[in-house]
């Protein structure tokens, strides 16, 4: 074979046609695979006309307010609208990390978060697992209603009957420490207490309900895995720990990867129902915080900050989550 | 006594009865296949002989003990189910450990026989992995080796294949084969798959409704089935059945149907039975192309010849049924179309009672 240059040259297609070529073609695939687009779209139609509505919510609830995020990098003022108030930068940012009221909020939210993380989100797996061994189905139907039923009842009941119950004049938590000969205490006044009745109230409102999504999982497990078992001597306890807490375990990781995101997202209509001054010490957190900034003090552009904080940390921690899981157990939300 | 003894084994859910009270024996080191359609009760006694399901009545009895209330652990029985039952986030290697650890065997005692039977099943390469990464075949190797690596007295197969494609199928059918051998363990094999049936036992038990059809070797019951049903059942494609009336000819009983006749054997049961309705069995494989000359043929209505390379497949009607002969005479095949004839071996045609279906007792068929 020659080396000449020119044989080379003459002997294939010259580098512009290489390009055309390649242009070409990817222009013909890009044309082929908005024709199979197409035709798919025209096909399933009906499936993606049940898309809208929920495309439409994403967009009216949730892209659309985004606009209004602006502000946090602004001087708003509700007369001259979001578009006219200028531009100020970080300065919102600065007044909220010298504001000692915001770190102490967002020192509670962790705190109460990793608490809940902690104690809260074990207790539905163990409930679905106890469930999953009850045999007797009448039994197991009746505990299940029960440990339910609290999701079902509106948070302001809930506060209500936390209220009573911590009451110190009437309450049955005061009574039987009375039985004890121990003084009344009237818990939801000192901040030491409220965050253990906080998320103690939060496990009975939401740990029956929560574990229908490991109870799910659990009736997902083929049977044959469990009579394999048996067959080849395994007890209740060692299925329990060899086979279910296993089989569900990509469950477990979705959800705690979800739970990690939303670790600001601390239930505060609760917080507000049960707080008070005398608690704020342990009990505001940064949404009571925003809230409290935001539409009680009418500082929008401020709380607005403070809400934007907050969704990038929830990104941050929910993306880390999703990566460390990814790569050390092949469970991942995308 | 060792081996597997099913004496009157029943199973009902509530006042529903699904098996009937069976009576087996397994033999030690005998491969036994359990064969029906589905609903006919062969996975169900599988199962009461591992201890999944309770026994209603009747005993069983394993390696001479009495094991109707002992829990499958203690039965010293080992499955291998239908769907492989692998645990997904095992690999292999802890796959085929894990009857061993609940066992509490050493570690040095589970690592040897791991690796013994990673060798056997040549599993070796894969030990490392978890089921999602194999194949189907692999898949089933390694849950016969969580079966093997046990060492039990009883191997118990739930339909091992049906989720392999027909290839594979065959290929795993010969390696449980070969592993029978080798390691000389009674098995009792559940299938719908005749085939698997034929190939694989030692014994073949047919069953239906609940009940036991007829026990015996493949070749015993591909020549002499007990009834109808397992002749229609075994053997693919299966035996040809003919509405006929036993009608006396020169030479003995013979066989007439719309207008055609075939003679019978000389069997006590059919010397008195002119008149008699009878059904007969004619099996595809003992029909063939009749030479012009042969006086004796039937006459078929040939409507379509399926080539398969060594054999061909010739699907012909007789008095509006169906009738399907299997023949090697592939080169012969483009001469059929439609009334041919065929020549059938008057000592390869069961005759069957045309009410009850039983075969009619005396008729022992050899090829």
């Amino acid at each position: 074979m020659s080396s000449d240059p020119d044989f080379i040259s003459s002997a294939g297609p010259k580098t512009e046609e290489l390009v055309f070529d390649a242009k070409e073609a990817q222009r013909r695939r890009r044309a082929s695979r908005m024709q199979r687009v197409g035709d798919h779209l025209k096909r399933e139609w009906q499936l993606y006309a049940m898309l809208i509505p929920t495309i439409l919510w994403l967009v009216i609830f949730l892209y659309k307010p985004m606009y209004g995020l602006q502000i946090a990098f602004k001087d708003y003022s509700i007369f001259r609208g979001v578009a006219a108030s200028p531009w100020i930068g970080f300065e919102h940012f600065e007044t909220l990390f010298n504001n000692d009221q915001f770190l102490r909020a967002l020192r509670n939210t962790l705190i109460m978060s990793a608490y809940g993380l902690l104690f809260g989100f074990p207790v539905p797996i163990f409930l679905a697992l106890m469930f999953n061994e009850i045999l007797n189905q009448k039994f197991k139907k009746t505990a299940q209603t029960i440990v339910y039923l609290p999701h079902f009842i509106s948070s302001v009941i809930i506060a209500g009957i936390v209220i009573t119950a911590f009451s110190p004049s009437a309450g049955i938590v005061n009574t039987i420490l009375g039985w004890f000969g121990v003084d009344a205490v009237y818990f939801l006044t000192k901040p030491e207490w409220f965050r253990p009745i906080f998320i103690g109230t939060g496990i009975w409102q939401e740990a029956g309900f929560q574990s229908i999504v490991y109870l799910a999982a659990i009736a997902g497990v083929s049977p044959t895995l469990y009579e394999s078992a048996v067959v080849d001597g395994a007890s209740r306890w060692q299925m329990m720990w060899k086979i279910t807490i296993p089989s569900i375990l990509p469950t477990i990781i979705i959800m705690l990867i979800i739970r990690i995101g939303n670790i600001l997202e601390i239930s505060f209509e609760m917080i507000i129902l049960l707080y008070q001054p005398a608690t704020y010490q342990t009990a505001d957190v940064v949404n009571t915080f925003i809230y409290r900034q935001g539409l009680q003090g009418g500082q929008y552009d401020f709380a607005a900050a403070a809400g934007l904080f907050n969704a990038v940390v929830a990104f941050i921690l929910v993306m880390t989550a999703n990566t460390i899981s990814k790569r050390y157990s092949r469970t991942s939300l995308w | 006594m060792s081996g597997v003894q099913l004496e009157g084994i029943v199973k009902a859910y509530g006042a529903v009865q699904v098996v009937h009270g069976i009576d087996l024996e397994v033999q030690e080191k005998e491969f036994v296949v359990l064969v029906g359609p589905s609903g006919c009760g062969k996975s169900t006694t599988l199962r009461m002989i591992a201890g999944l399901e309770e026994i209603s009545d009747g005993d069983l009895t394993i390696d001479g003990r009495h094991v109707n209330r002992v829990a499958p652990k203690d039965r010293d029985v080992a499955m291998v189910f239908q769907n492989y039952a692998l645990y997904p986030h095992l690999n292999v290697a802890d796959n085929i450990a894990f009857g061993l650890r609940i066992r509490k065997e050493s570690k040095d005692a589970i690592a040897s026989s791991v690796e013994e039977v990673g060798e056997i099943l040549g599993l070796t390469p894969y030990l490392e992995r978890r089921p999602a990464d194999l194949s189907g075949g692999q898949r089933q190797r390694v849950a016969m080796g969580r079966a093997i690596v046990r060492r039990p007295k009883v191997f118990l197969f739930d339909e091992p294949l049906s989720n392999l494609d027909a290839k594979l199928r065959t290929q795993m059918r010969a390696e449980i084969k070969r592993l029978h051998k080798r390691l000389g363990v009674t098995s009792i094999y559940v299938t719908h798959d005749q085939i698997e049936a034929m190939t694989l036992a030692d014994r073949i038990v047919v069953m239906h409704d609940g009940h036991i059809e007829q026990i015996g070797t493949p070749m015993e019951l591909f020549l002499n089935p007990a009834n109808t049903f397992v002749a229609g059942f075994l053997g693919s494609p299966p035996m040809n059945m003919i509405s006929a009336q036993v009608v006396a000819g020169d030479a003995g009983p013979v066989a007439e149907f719309g207008g055609q006749r075939i003679q019978l054997q000389q069997i006590p049961s059919l010397q008195n039975g002119v008149g008699r309705p009878v059904t007969l069995g004619i099996r595809p494989e003992f029909v063939s192309v009749a030479d012009q000359s042969d006086p004796a043929k039937v006459r078929l209505e040939v409507d379509l010849v399926e080539t398969l390379g060594s054999e061909a497949l010739i699907h012909a009607s007789l008095m509006g049924d169906p009738f399907v002969i299997r023949t090697d005479t592939v080169g012969q095949m483009h001469v059929l179309d439609g009334i041919s004839g065929f020549t059938i071996q008057p000592h390869l045609v069961k005759v069957f009672d045309a009410e009850t279906g039983q075969t009619l007792p005396g008729q022992v068929l050899e090829q």
